[in-house]
């Protein structure tokens, strides 16, 4: 520990955290804004200038949103997608990296080259349509976790993980009598952690903030996510074609309303998010190989 | 036993089938007795007179519905939806396309061979493209005076051009709905205050007056504040200003910018010819003007992001903060600041009871567009025409379904209470009658909840003038009153492929070039070089497809 600092260290330590401090405001007071809003009247939001603490309460947006069933029905479709979602990812890249990163598999060059293919060339948007309908997965939560199941970007990244790990770690375990699953399981699987967090996170966010597929594949409402029912919230009454067609000025929401909406939605993740990070920062620690 | 049962029952479904495809074909030659889907009762006695299963009702015709503005996915079992499928001896099976990524959405289900029976059509422009890939079916008019005579007159006396717009190579492929809204132009709002304050006695009519008001504006502390912090207007009022000159070149500079095409490609007939708006000289000399009063601090730097800067789109926070003394944009109903007496609670339109949230003191008054040096004026006007319903090739397979929504169209305007049920709900629950007046009990509704309650979902997008007006006396007499002012309509232009080809990049090219050019940042002749490209890069082009296909049309 140091016990004293001469002037340059001061120095370079009040600039960091100044630096710090813009990053944190950058990002506080958007949000801040945000939960603002979600308490103020109108009155209060058509005013100019930064709504960062609220002058006037008006409960109205909350009392509105958690009565709207939809984001709730949607909120646990959004859990499950991201929890099932998560699991069949890390599976199936965990299990098709390994194969691919052992020099002794047969043409290990061409299937490499064939997996890889899919990141350069994809079907496109109408025949994935086309492949997710003749699979009868059409309004199923499976149309949203099969044809994303596997990236071939984080299969890659798994099976560069992988190569490094040391050939003599499973050499030895071999000459002590361990099966291929056994040392995939109880060697690989506990070295990998770091990378399997990583691509965990990744697959996990990317899930929760996915709309556009629940759009185009899922009908029925109530099996919607969360993203595409806070998407249709907060486009509301943004676009006269609204009343082009309608006969008369339609009730919209609010932006009260509105950013109630959001805040409710991100609050939970928030709340869990610092805890999770911890295990990720742990993750990435952890299982590394030492020496 | 059983199989006598078993025996029976398969008999009585051949007679079943045979009376259903008798009765199809009966619909077919005799129209008069088309009513088959129709639980009225004359049907039954029509079709099935001499059939042995007389009382066997027929099967409910289905239909896969997506003949509305989807907000949210229609509950099927809604009192409305039950309703209606009762009336009609019909089925929904409701398709549920978000409505802001529509085309996105649509196209790919589309791509994929599915349709719906009944489809909703919310850009024009597709009409082409849609029966090209073989989607829509061609309904004849003979059909439409057969089962929905009254609908068809009512198009044919009050907006003859929504035949036109459903129109494409000589054939009908959709049902024309009208907007009531369209025939009244977007309203001028004035500070009432703001005027007394600076001394201007009478609401300007002439530019040289709207000019003199809004020079005082910036300049005479019209808020009392003692800054110099107010401006004439913002973007809401340009286009008001522009029309002064001619058919306004952009009708909403926010939704043009954003990318909206339809908002900058008006067209305008200039001797016989449909020309583009925004490239007409007159445009030139109304932006010499704007850039002049840019220049001067008449208009609000911050036009460039739109006076609305949050919320609902006719909202415009520069005016309610008193920041600008003129705006528009919005209709007439927005801004109505007379209270209807026979309604307690009512504040008025959703944007004054806004302005009168932030401004207690503030005072608005409605105008008339600016008079230009030719005697020109004029707001924008919406299409008096709505998005068309179509029926596809899937649907035209059974004509039991085209007979079945036209049928609807016609309870819908001949049918009061139908009316009201298909587009406000339940009645009892969310509406009722009192004498005759109607009084609605679900006004805070939002459009997702009126849509999952069934609310126009089914009306077919009908919306017919009659029964408006006599659902909203005060609002419509409101409107006859305030917004009794001139405005360009909006030129109905038929469908071509070159023109959806081109659009994006006209826009683009057209709202940078108004900006450029009312900022400063290009000179006033940068207008000639931007006509020129403008032609040069697909205007010329469309505007050749465009007059081609129009007098064809009008058979010229």
């Amino acid at each position: 520990m140091a016990t004293k600092m001469n002037f340059g260290d001061r120095l370079f330590l009040i600039g960091v955290y100044a630096a710090l401090l813009v990053l944190v405001l950058s990002m506080m007071l958007p949000l801040l804004q945000v939960v603002t809003i979600s308490l103020s009247p109108p009155k209060v939001v058509n005013s100019y200038g930064f709504h960062l603490f609220p002058t006037v309460l008006d409960f109205s947006g909350y009392a509105k949103v958690l009565r709207y069933d939809a984001i709730w029905t949607a909120y646990g479709n959004t859990v499950l997608r991201t929890l099932l979602g998560t699991a069949i990812t890390l599976l199936l890249t965990f299990l098709g990296a390994y194969p691919l990163s052992k020099k002794r598999l047969p043409h290990r060059k061409f299937w490499t080259g064939f997996v890889v293919l899919t990141m350069f060339f994809s079907g496109g948007m109408i025949p994935t349509y086309l492949l997710v309908k003749g699979l009868g997965l059409m309004n199923t939560i499976w149309a949203l976790v099969l044809p994303s199941a596997i990236s071939v970007f984080l299969l890659l990244i798994v099976r560069n993980f992988m190569i490094a790990l040391p050939e003599s770690l499973e050499e030895s375990a071999k000459i002590d009598g361990a099966n291929d699953v056994f040392i995939l399981f109880r060697i690989v699987l506990p070295l990998s952690l770091p990378i399997i967090a990583t691509v965990g996170l990744y697959t996990a966010v990317w899930h929760w903030n996915a709309w556009f597929d629940s759009m185009i594949y899922i009908q029925e409402e109530s099996k919607q996510v969360l993203q595409l029912i806070l998407r249709r919230i907060l486009l509301e009454g943004q676009d006269v074609s609204v009343e082009t067609s309608a006969s008369m000025q339609a009730a919209v929401s609010t932006e009260t309303v509105k950013m109630a909406a959001l805040v409710v939605s991100v609050l939970p993740i928030m709340c869990v998010y610092p805890f999770l990070q911890k295990y990720f920062v742990k993750g990435t620690l952890i299982g590394s190989v030492k020496g | 036993m059983k199989t006598t049962t078993k025996r029976m029952a398969a008999l009585l479904a051949c007679i079943m089938l045979v009376t259903l495809l008798a009765a199809c074909a009966g619909n077919n030659n005799a129209p008069e007795s088309g009513n088959a889907g129709n639980t009225d009762g004359a049907a039954g006695q029509t079709n099935n007179g001499d059939n042995a299963a007389v009382e066997e009702p027929e099967e409910p015709v289905v239909l896969e519905w997506l003949g509305y503005d989807s907000y949210a996915e229609p509950d099927a079992d809604s009192a409305v939806v039950q309703m209606v499928e009762e009336k009609f001896n019909a089925e929904f099976d409701f398709w549920y396309v978000d409505a802001q990524k529509w085309d996105d959405n649509l196209n790919v289900k589309l791509a994929a061979g599915e349709m719906p029976d009944v489809l909703k059509i919310p850009n024009r422009q597709n009409i082409a493209k849609y029966v090209d890939q073989g989607i829509l079916a061609p309904i004849p008019k003979e059909k439409f005076e057969e089962l929905a005579p009254t609908y068809t007159a009512f198009i044919d006396e009050n907006y003859p051009e929504a035949w036109d717009g459903v129109m494409f190579n000589g054939e009908i492929y959709a049902i024309p709905t009208t907007n009531l809204n369209g025939s009244y132009p977007t309203v001028v709002i004035w500070r009432q205050d703001w005027l007394d304050n600076v001394g201007i006695a009478k609401v300007p009519e002439t530019l040289e007056e709207y000019e003199e008001a809004l020079y005082k504006f910036r300049n005479d502390d019209p808020d009392g504040n003692g800054q110099k912090d107010t401006y004439g207007l913002s973007d809401f009022a340009l286009p008001n200003i522009l029309g002064a000159f001619g058919y306004p070149g952009i009708s909403d500079f926010k939704q043009a910018a954003k990318g909206d095409p339809s908002k900058s490609l008006q067209f305008t007939e200039k001797d016989g010819q449909l020309v583009f708006a925004a490239v007409q000289p007159e445009m030139k000399e109304a932006l010499a003007v704007l850039q002049q009063w840019y220049a001067d601090g008449i208009i609000d730097p911050e036009f460039l992001t739109s006076e609305n800067t949050t919320g609902y789109w006719a909202d415009s926070q520069a005016f309610y903060n008193g920041k600008i003394g003129l705006t528009g944009m919005g209709m007439f109903y927005h801004w109505r600041h007379e209270l209807d007496p026979s309604l307690p609670d009512d504040v008025g339109g959703g944007q004054y009871k806004a302005f009168m949230d932030a401004q207690p003191d503030g005072e608005l008054a409605f105008g008339v567009p600016a008079v230009g040096p030719e005697g020109k004026s004029g707001t924008p006007q919406w299409d008096t025409t709505s998005h068309p319903v179509a029926i596809t090739t899937k649907a035209a397979e059974d004509p039991r379904k085209l007979d079945t929504v036209l049928q609807m169209v016609e309870a819908a305007v001949t049918d009061y209470e139908y009316y009201l049920s298909v587009t406000s709900g339940e009645e009892g629950v969310d509406w009722k009658l009192d004498g005759d007046t109607f009084v609605n009990l679900s006004a805070a509704d939002s459009v997702a909840d009126q849509n999952k309650k069934g609310k126009n979902v089914l009306s077919v997008k009908v919306s017919y003038d009659e029964y408006l007006k006599k659902k909203d006396p005060f609002i419509y007499a409101f409107g006859d009153k305030y917004a009794n002012i001139n405005g360009y309509t909006s030129m109905f232009v038929p469908t071509v492929e070159v023109f959806e080809k081109n659009s994006s990049a006209l826009n683009k090219l057209t709202i940078e070039t108004y900006l450029k050019i009312i900022t400063g940042e290009s000179p006033v002749d940068a207008f000639d070089a931007y006509t020129e490209q403008f032609m040069r890069i697909g205007g010329t082009e469309v505007e050749e497809a465009v007059n081609a296909a129009y007098d064809e049309l009008m058979g010229r």
